[in-house]
């Protein structure tokens, strides 16, 4: 069973459909981006994940239970939806006290998720103290504090200097080594891209995707950009190799799904000067705004 | 459900401002007493039972900040965006609720001993300096005591209840100064027909404030109808809260 699930899950608004139909799962062990454009719904899902708000239709489980019906849901889920979620005049040790009693966690657990995050000399202080990072890394510590096996974190890089982006990879990815699971949200895929494993990506409320990242980077048109007078033998001859390619300018092609030394074999045999020859990486960053996009001009 | 409400009172007692409103509810009750001694009336005057139950109402005087109290309870959980955390340790909503009411209701029964017992130790004093001797055992100064306890104990979960219904903290807590000191002040003042059966009206009847002849509910009438207004107002934030989006 996936440890989460979500099936023909919907929320509207009023007339406006925030989360349209969307199913998608993430398992353990693994980083899970759940990526789409600002106001794509991604907020509205997890909150619906985690009983905030109630969904239209639809289902949102947690290892098959609904979040709202978990006997001790701390210990199992830790969340951050806010970067900002504290009272600004409490000791941020404090914070944690609140609701580590609340949760009926040891006091023990406080400290160490202190230390976990590298706030342990700062625990008391008061939280309207807290640059930014801080304020992010004491969300992750309230999240750490009842050892969940899931992680559920919404835009946690917002903010975040680059310091803190690079400890926060290494923190997720620690995490689902250790055979956790792992959903983050971002609006921005390069952010996550070093992180995940997997994608979901959504625009409009709808899935647009769901697919490994390695298959996803697949999908995409890695090829060789050429520049040569001889534009047409060139494609003849690519084409002869089982190469498809696409002429983009008067003297220049792209050759498809394909590698430098194919299409310089290829033009020695055609006997084709080249000018300028470029491998082209794939982009993720353009085939997420490409997606997302297209999927909302569709609508 | 223990634990709910243990977290509920380390909240409150991890805040700068929870110490504030209590040193300023304690600090009403001696301004309090000497108003009631220094403008006692002929109609009511020191030596008579209304006279000695006016002074001693200063037992009461923190009502209103354990409601305000109350109302942050509830308004700050949303004004600080800790409601989140709040409801995904404890998705049960009527749970958070019930613990907070519980927790609200034992600071105030907490401040209400406190302010009584500093009451009895200002005024008797004073009064005794003005050759009026109270028995600390007499009605005049148990029913003014008792009522303390009542109104200030039931004032957290009337600013509880207000808090889920206007989560906007700052709105709340405009509505309910206005409204309690202005609205309901001259009503009881003006319109004591309509005034005692307000929650201030009554809340007044409990601590003993002086007004004219019959103006204001019998003792226990105004217990009920505090009561009564604490246990609606209660009710219709929890009902609100558990439809609520958290969003």
């Amino acid at each position: 069973m996936a440890a989460i699930e979500i099936h023909g899950l919907s929320k509207r608004f009023g007339e406006v459909a925030a989360v349209d139909d969307l199913s998608f799962t993430a398992r353990e062990g693994a980083v899970t981006g759940f990526l789409g454009p600002n106001g794509a719904g991604k907020s509205t899902t997890l909150r619906m994940l985690l009983g905030l708000v109630r969904p239209s239709e639809g289902t949102a489980t947690i290892g098959g239970t609904p979040y709202a019906e978990l006997a001790e849901p701390f210990r199992h889920v830790g969340a951050v939806l806010e970067a900002d979620a504290f009272h600004p005049g409490r000791r941020a040790r404090d914070h944690l006290r609140v609701l580590a009693v609340a949760a009926g966690l040891p006091l023990a657990r406080v400290d160490a998720v202190l230390r976990e995050v590298d706030l342990a000399d700062a625990g008391h202080r008061r939280v309207n103290g807290f640059s930014l990072g801080m304020r992010q890394r004491l969300g992750l510590a309230t999240a750490l504090l009842g050892e969940p096996e899931i992680l559920i974190l919404d835009e946690p890089a917002n903010g975040l200097d680059p310091e803190g982006v690079h400890w926060l990879r290494q923190y997720l990815r620690a995490f689902a080594d250790g055979g956790g699971t792992v959903l983050v949200s971002s609006h921005v895929l390069a952010e996550v891209a070093q992180t995940v494993d997997d994608v979901v990506i959504i625009a409009d409320g709808r899935l647009v995707t769901q697919s490994s990242l390695t298959e996803l980077a697949n999908r995409s048109r890695a090829g060789v950009r050429v520049r040569t007078p001889q534009v047409e033998a060139l494609r003849d001859a690519l084409l002869a190799q089982g190469i498809a390619a696409q002429l983009v300018a008067a003297d220049a092609l792209v050759a498809m799904e394909s590698t430098a030394e194919a299409v310089g074999l290829a033009a020695a045999g055609a006997g084709a000067v080249i000018y300028e020859m470029t491998p082209e990486h794939f982009n993720l960053e353009e085939m997420f705004l490409e997606l997302t996009t297209s999927e909302g001009a569709s609508r | 459900m223990k634990n709910l409400i243990h977290a509920e009172l380390l909240k409150l007692r991890t805040t700068r401002a929870f110490w504030a409103y209590i040193a300023a509810a304690l600090a009403f009750v001696p301004v309090s007493i000497a108003l009631s001694i220094t403008t006692a009336s002929d109609t009511a005057p020191l030596t008579s039972s209304e006279g000695l139950r006016g002074v001693i109402s200063a037992a009461s005087a923190g009502g209103l900040l354990v409601l305000l109290i109350g109302i942050t309870m509830m308004a700050g959980e949303f004004r600080h965006n800790t409601a989140t955390t709040t409801f995904l340790i404890t998705p049960v909503r009527n749970r958070v609720i019930a613990a907070k009411v519980a927790a609200g209701t034992i600071v105030g029964l907490v401040l209400a001993a406190a302010s009584s017992v500093l009451t009895v130790a200002v005024a008797l004093p004073w009064l005794a300096a003005r050759d009026i001797d109270v028995s600390l055992l007499s009605g005049d100064v148990g029913v003014p005591v008792l009522g303390a306890f009542i109104a200030t104990g039931l004032a957290a979960a009337v600013g509880i209840g207000l808090g889920a219904l206007m989560p906007n903290q700052t709105l709340a807590i405009t509505v309910v100064v206005v409204w309690t000191s202005i609205v309901e002040a001259l009503l009881v003042g003006f319109l004591p027909e309509v005034g005692r059966w307000l929650p201030t009206g009554a809340a007044s009847a409990l601590g003993g404030t002086v007004t004219a002849e019959g103006a204001l509910l019998p003792f226990w009438g105004a217990a009920l109808v505090l009561t009564g207004y604490a246990l609606a107002i209660a009710a219709a934030g929890a009902n609100l809260l558990t439809r609520k989006e958290i969003a």
